[in-house]
C-alpha cells in the first residue's frame, strides 16, 4: 500500500509538472483584441499631422521597424541595422542593415529603400545608401543620432502599390479602417521569429469606460486605463500595468514673457499650483508630482526642483504686481482630468490673487498640456519637447548630467511652461494574456505575448 | 337751425350719450373686474409658488436624506472615521450620487468643514464650505435657499443638509436643485402667465441674472432691461413690487409683473433673489377693445337709428308747427283769413285751434275797425269838408248879403257893391275850387312808375329847389345841412314821387321853423334799406300828434288839409318802405323813411327800363 502510494504520488507530480509546463509555454493561435482611445486616420510612421501618442508608437511598432532600439535604460541596441559606427566626430554615421529582412509585400528591406524611408521622415537629413549601408551625414556632431533613430517616426516604411504603407514589422495589415478599426495578422516570415497571436483586431476611438466595459465583458484583451482609474481598476482584481511616468503634464503659456510683471505672475502662478492634492485626489495616486521637464526617473535629478506650494511667496510676487490680467486656463474637453486639474489651478490660482477663468475653447491664454515623452533618453525626450512647446531644441554637447540638467533649466526659464505631472501609460489586461507587460516607455511588445484559456 | 333739426340733433346727442355712458361704465368695470381677476392669480400664483418651493424643498431634504442614508455614504463615513483613510477615494462620490438621485448640487463635508467631494465643483476638494456659519446647526433644518458659488458662475438653490454619522466624526451631506428654467418650467402656471427668476448678485441690474423659462415672443425682442426699474425697486426697498411693464407700443404686449424677495438663509436673511411673476394684459386690453368696438357699432348704429326715428318722430312733432309757421306768415303777409288743419288733440292741434279761432277772431276784429274807420274818416272828411267849405261860404254869405242890401239901401254905389262883391265871389269860388282840386288830387295818387334812381340826387334836387325859400327875405333864415352817404348807391323807385315826397317833409319842416332854425336831409344805408332822414329844429309835435300825424286829413296847422304827409305815406308804402317821425315839442321832429333796395327789382327795372308799382 504504501509503495502502490509513493509510486502515484510520483506520477501524479510527474502529471502536474508537466501540465504546468504545458500551460506556461507560449501558445501560437487566437486573435487579440485591443482598445484604444486615439483614431489615428494614418499609419505612415513619419506622418507629422498626426499627433504623437503612446498609442500610435504602439501601432507603429506593429507594423514597422526602426534601425536600432532603446531599452528602459536608454541604451541602444540592433534592430534592422545589424551594427553602426560614427566616423569624423559623430557627423558621419553608417548603419550596415540586415540580409534577412522583407517588407510585407515581399520585397526585400535594402539600403535605398531605408535611405528614402529616413528622408522622408527627415527632410533636413542628408541620407544616402551605401551597399548594404544607410549612410547620414549632419552638419555637426549629433551623438543622439542612434537614439534619434530608435523613435518610432523614424521606422523603416514604404508604399506599397495599393497605397498602403508596408513595413518590416511582426504583423501586416489586413484590413484598415482609418480611425476605426485595424486589423493585423501575424508575419510568418518576420525574421525575428513568428508572433504568437495569428492575428490583432484594434477598436479605435474608444473611451476609457468602452474600454473597460470591454475588457470586463471580454471583448478585449488589451485595454488603456485613465491613471488616475489605475488604483481603483487594481482594487477591482483587475490586471493593470504602468509604464514609467513618460508623459509630462503641464500648463504651457501660449506666448513668451513680454514684460516683468509677467513673469513675476507666472512664477506666483507655479508657486501656487498644489500638486500633492492634485495627485493624491485627482489623480487617484498616479504619476508623479513635477516641477521638472523630464520624469526623475530618466534624468535622475527631477527632485531638485520646488514642487511645494509656497503661497506667502506667490502671493508676494503677486502683490508685485498692479494690474493683474485674468487668464483663461484652456483644457481639452475630452479630457477629463484636463478639465479638473483646470479648475483645480484655478482655485489655487485664486488663494494667491491670481485670475484664471477655465475654458474650453481653443483660444487661451495657458492649456493644460499633455507631452508623451518621445523616448526613453533624456536628451531625446527634452528636444522633443523642446519642439512640442515651439522652443529651440537643447544641444547635447556632451551627454553630461549638468548638461542636461543646464538644458532643461533653460526650457524652464523661458517661463512658457509649469510641469504638473509626469503620467505613465496604464494598461488593463484580460488574464489570459500572458507574457506581456508594458515596456518602460509604455510600448506594447506584443509580438512576444501570447493568449491562453485563463478565464478572467 | 330748424326746429326739426334741434329735435334731431338733441334725440342723436342723447342716444350717443348713452351708449357712450354705458360702454365707459361696462369698461370700468371690465377693467375693475380684470385687476381684481389679476390680483387673484397673481396671489394664488404665489401662493402657487410658496407650495411649489416648499414641495420642491421637501423633494430636496428627501433626496438629501436618501443620499445620507445610503450605503456608499455610510461606508465612506465609516473609512473617514478612521483617521488612517485619505478621503481622496472618495473625490467623485459626490458626483455619481447627485447623478443617481437627480440633483444639482451636492457635497460632502468632513467635520471639520472640508469638502471632501463636490459634484457641482469636483476641482474644490480639500476647500473649506464657506457658506455655512455652523454646518451641525444646519442639520434637520427645512430646505433653504442659497446661492452657490460653481467654477464661473453662481447659482441659486434650494439646499438641504444631513449628517451622516459613524462614530464621532460626521460628513455632512450638502445637497441641493438649481432654480433654473427647469424649475420655473416646472410651475404649473395659468395661461397668460409667466415667472421668472433674478439671481440678485451685488446692487446693478445685469439681465444676464434672469431666468425666464418662457419662450421669447419672435416678433417683438422684449428688452429685460424693462424689468430694471421693478427689480431695483425690490433690491432697495426688500418687499413685494408690482409694476406693468409696457413692452411695446401695443397695449396688448403689457404685462403686469409681482416681484417677490427671496431670501435665504442667516441672521442678514440676504436677499438671494427676486420672483418675477408676469399677467399678460393682452386678454385684457382686447376684451376692452372688443368693448369700444362694440360700442362704436351700437353707438354708431344707435345714431343712425335715432336719426331715423327721430326724423320721423320730428317730422311727425314739426309739420304741424311748420304749418302753424306758415299760417303765421301768411297773417303777416296780410292774408289774414288763414287757417291750418287741426289734426289729434295734442298741444300742437290746440295751438292749432287757438291759430284758427285768433285768425277768425282778428279777421272779424278787422273788418269792424276798417268800417270804424271808414266812419271816422267819413266823419273826418265831413267835418273837414264842412270846415273847408264854410270858411268860403261864409264871405260868399256876406257878399251876397252886402249886394242885396247895396240893392236895397244905395242903388247909386250898387254897381261899385256890386263889382266889389263880384270879385269876392269870383274869389272864394276860386278858393273852393282849390280845395276841390285838392281833394281830387289826393285821391288820385298815381302808381310808382320804377327806375333806377339816386336818392342822393333827389334830395340835392329838392334842397336845390327850396333852397330859396329857405333863405327868402321876409322870414327867418334856414340853414340846410345836406348829410348823404356817397356809397348809398341807387334803388329802384318813382323820382317824381319821391321827390313829392321829400318835398312835403321839407314844406313841414319850413312850416314848423317859422323862427328860423336848421333843416337837415341825411342818408344812409342799412341791412338792404335806405334811410332818408328829413330833421328839423322847429316846435315839435306831441306825442299824441306822433301818432295821428299820419292820418288823412289831420292836420296841426291852421290851414293845412292834414294831406301832406298821408301822400308821403302813401308814397312811401308804394314803394314797399315804412315812414316813422320821432320828436319832442320844442326840439325839433325827425322824419325817418326806410326804403328797400330792392336789388332783384332793381334788375328787372335795369333790364326792362321801368316798371309799374303797385300794391293791388
Amino acid at each position: 500500500m504504501k509503495r502502490f502510494g509513493w509510486q502515484s504520488l510520483v506520477i501524479s507530480s510527474l502529471f502536474a509538472a508537466t501540465l504546468a509546463a504545458a500551460q506556461a509555454r507560449p501558445q501560437y493561435g487566437d486573435t487579440l483584441h485591443v482598445a484604444m482611445r486615439t483614431a489615428p486616420t494614418t499609419l505612415h510612421p513619419a506622418d507629422s499631422t498626426q499627433p504623437d501618442s503612446f498609442a500610435r508608437r504602439n501601432l507603429t511598432l506593429l507594423m514597422f521597424e526602426t534601425l536600432l532600439t532603446t531599452d528602459s535604460s536608454g541604451r541602444i541596441h540592433p534592430a534592422l541595422a545589424r551594427s553602426w559606427q560614427a566616423v569624423a566626430g559623430n557627423r558621419r554615421w553608417e548603419f550596415r542593415l540586415r540580409h534577412d529582412v522583407s517588407f510585407h509585400d515581399g520585397t526585400a528591406l535594402t539600403a535605398e529603400i531605408a535611405a528614402a524611408s529616413l528622408r522622408a521622415a527627415n527632410p533636413s537629413w542628408n541620407v544616402s545608401a551605401a551597399g548594404d549601408s544607410v549612410v547620414i551625414e549632419r552638419e555637426i556632431a549629433d551623438l543622439e543620432l542612434p537614439a534619434e533613430l530608435a523613435l518610432p517616426r523614424n521606422a523603416i516604411a514604404k508604399s506599397a502599390p495599393d497605397g498602403k504603407p508596408s513595413g518590416t514589422g511582426p504583423f501586416h495589415i489586413v484590413d484598415w479602417q482609418p480611425g476605426k478599426k485595424l486589423s493585423l495578422a501575424a508575419e510568418e516570415n518576420y525574421w525575428d521569429g513568428r508572433p504568437f497571436v495569428d492575428a490583432i483586431e484594434i477598436e479605435m476611438g474608444r473611451n476609457y469606460h468602452d474600454q473597460s466595459i470591454a475588457l470586463e465583458l471580454g471583448r478585449a484583451d488589451l485595454v488603456e486605463v485613465a491613471p488616475e482609474q489605475a488604483h481603483r481598476a487594481s482594487m477591482d482584481g483587475r490586471r493593470v500595468s504602468s509604464s514609467e511616468p513618460m508623459e509630462l503634464v503641464a500648463l504651457l503659456f501660449t506666448r513668451d514673457v513680454v514684460t516683468p510683471d509677467e513673469k513675476l505672475l507666472r512664477d506666483a502662478l507655479a508657486l501656487s499650483v498644489e500638486r500633492a492634492s492634485m495627485r493624491s485626489v485627482l489623480l487617484q495616486g498616479a504619476g508623479q508630482p513635477a516641477a521638472g521637464i523630464l520624469p526623475d526617473w530618466m534624468s535622475g535629478y527631477g527632485f531638485v526642483f520646488p514642487m511645494e506650494t509656497d503661497l506667502p511667496r506667490a502671493r508676494h510676487l503677486r502683490e508685485q504686481v498692479r494690474a493683474v490680467p485674468t487668464w483663461t486656463v484652456a483644457y481639452d474637453p475630452s479630457d477629463s482630468i484636463a478639465r479638473l486639474l483646470a479648475e483645480r489651478v484655478a482655485l489655487n490660482a485664486r488663494d494667491a490673487g491670481l485670475s484664471l477663468q477655465p475654458t474650453a475653447g481653443a483660444s487661451a491664454d495657458l492649456r493644460v498640456v499633455r507631452i508623451p515623452l518621445a523616448a526613453a533618453e533624456p536628451w531625446i525626450a527634452l528636444a522633443n519637447v523642446a519642439a512640442a512647446i515651439g522652443l529651440p531644441s537643447p544641444k547635447n554637447n556632451g551627454g553630461s548630467a549638468e548638461d542636461l540638467y543646464s538644458a532643461e533649466q533653460g526650457l524652464l526659464g523661458t517661463k512658457r511652461l509649469i510641469p504638473l505631472f509626469h503620467l505613465p501609460a496604464t494598461y488593463g489586461a484580460a488574464a489570459n494574456l500572458r507574457d506581456w507587460s508594458p515596456r518602460p516607455d509604455g510600448s506594447w511588445n506584443l509580438a512576444d505575448a501570447c493568449l491562453g484559456n485563463e478565464k478572467q | 337751425m330748424t326746429f326739426r333739426r334741434k329735435l334731431l340733433a338733441v334725440f342723436s346727442l342723447t342716444v350717443f350719450l348713452s351708449v357712450a355712458a354705458v360702454a365707459f361704465l361696462v369698461s370700468a368695470m371690465t377693467r375693475r373686474a380684470f385687476d381684481k381677476a389679476d390680483n387673484d392669480r397673481t396671489a394664488a400664483l404665489v401662493t402657487q409658488f410658496q407650495r411649489e418651493f416648499e414641495r420642491h424643498g421637501a423633494d430636496v431634504v428627501r433626496r438629501v436624506e436618501t443620499v445620507a442614508a445610503s450605503d456608499a455614504v455610510t461606508r465612506m463615513a465609516t473609512m473617514l472615521n478612521h483617521a488612517s483613510t485619505d478621503s481622496a477615494g472618495y473625490f467623485e462620490l459626490a458626483k455619481s450620487l447627485a447623478e443617481g438621485y437627480q440633483l444639482d448640487f451636492l457635497e460632502f463635508v468632513d467635520a471639520r468643514g472640508n469638502i471632501i467631494s463636490s459634484a457641482q465643483w469636483p476641482a474644490k476638494f480639500g476647500y473649506p464650505e464657506s457658506a455655512f456659519d455652523n454646518l451641525a446647526s444646519s442639520d434637520k433644518q427645512s430646505a433653504f435657499l442659497k446661492q452657490e458659488e460653481l467654477q464661473d458662475s453662481t447659482a441659486l438653490g434650494l439646499f438641504a443638509v444631513r449628517a451622516t454619522r459613524v462614530g464621532d466624526r460626521p460628513i455632512y451631506v450638502v445637497g441641493g436643485r438649481r432654480l433654473d428654467k427647469i424649475f420655473l418650467s416646472g410651475l404649473d402656471l395659468p395661461s397668460d402667465t409667466r415667472a421668472l427668476l433674478y439671481q440678485n448678485r451685488g446692487d446693478r441690474f445685469s439681465a444676464d441674472l434672469l431666468v425666464d423659462a418662457s419662450t421669447p415672443p419672435s416678433s417683438n425682442t422684449r428688452s429685460a432691461d424693462k424689468l430694471a426699474p421693478i427689480i431695483q425697486a425690490v433690491q432697495q426697498y426688500s418687499q413685494e413690487m408690482t409694476s406693468v411693464i409696457h413692452w411695446s407700443a401695443d397695449q396688448a404686449d403689457d404685462e403686469v409683473f409681482h416681484a417677490i424677495p427671496l431670501r435665504g438663509n442667516g441672521k442678514d436673511r440676504p436677499l438671494l433673489g427676486i420672483l418675477l411673476v408676469g399677467n399678460s394684459r393682452r386678454s385684457y386690453v382686447e376684451l376692452k377693445r372688443h368693448i369700444r368696438a362694440s360700442a362704436l357699432l351700437v353707438g354708431g348704429g344707435g345714431i343712425v337709428v335715432a336719426i331715423l326715428l327721430s326724423s320721423w318722430a320730428a317730422a311727425r312733432v314739426t309739420r304741424r308747427v311748420e304749418r302753424l309757421a306758415l299760417a303765421a306768415q301768411e297773417v303777416t303777409a296780410g292774408n289774414w283769413n288763414t287757417h291750418v288743419e287741426v289734426s289729434g288733440g295734442d298741444e300742437v292741434a290746440q295751438l292749432a285751434e287757438s291759430f284758427n279761432r285768433m285768425t277768425t277772431e282778428l279777421l272779424n276784429q278787422k273788418e269792424h275797425l276798417v268800417q270804424a274807420e271808414r266812419v271816422a274818416a267819413w266823419r273826418e272828411l265831413a267835418r273837414r269838408l264842412a270846415h273847408e267849405l264854410k270858411n268860403p261860404l261864409f264871405p260868399l254869405q256876406l257878399t251876397v248879403e252886402n249886394l242885396l242890401r247895396a240893392r236895397q239901401s244905395d242903388p247909386a254905389q250898387f254897381d261899385e257893391v256890386f263889382r266889389e262883391s263880384a270879385q269876392t265871389l269870383l274869389a272864394e269860388i276860386s278858393n273852393l275850387k282849390a280845395i276841390i282840386g285838392r281833394f281830387s288830387e289826393f285821391s288820385k295818387m298815381p302808381h310808382p312808375q320804377l327806375q333806377d334812381v339816386k336818392v342822393n340826387d333827389i334830395l340835392r334836387a329838392v334842397a336845390q329847389l327850396f333852397q330859396a325859400q329857405l333863405q327868402a327875405p321876409g322870414r327867418a333864415p334856414i340853414a340846410c345841412h345836406l348829410e348823404l352817404d356817397e356809397n348809398l348807391g341807387t334803388i329802384a323807385a318813382d323820382p317824381e314821387l319821391l321827390h313829392r315826397a321829400v318835398s312835403n317833409l321839407v314844406l313841414n319842416a319850413m312850416d314848423a321853423m317859422p323862427e328860423g332854425g336848421a333843416l337837415t336831409l341825411h342818408t344812409t344805408r342799412e341791412d338792404g334799406k335806405i334811410i332818408i332822414e328829413v330833421a328839423d329844429t322847429g316846435s315839435g309835435l306831441t306825442p299824441e300828434e306822433c301818432e295821428r300825424i299820419f292820418t288823412p286829413y289831420y292836420t296841426s296847422k291852421q290851414h293845412g288839409t292834414g294831406l301832406g304827409l298821408a301822400i308821403v305815406q302813401s308814397v312811401v308804402s308804394d314803394h314797399g318802405g315804412r315812414i316813422s317821425v320821432q320828436s319832442q315839442p320844442g326840439r325839433g321832429t325827425k322824419f325817418i323813411i326806410e326804403l328797400p333796395r330792392n336789388p332783384d327789382t332793381l334788375r328787372s327795372v335795369l333790364a326792362t327800363g321801368g316798371v309799374s308799382q303797385g300794391n293791388g
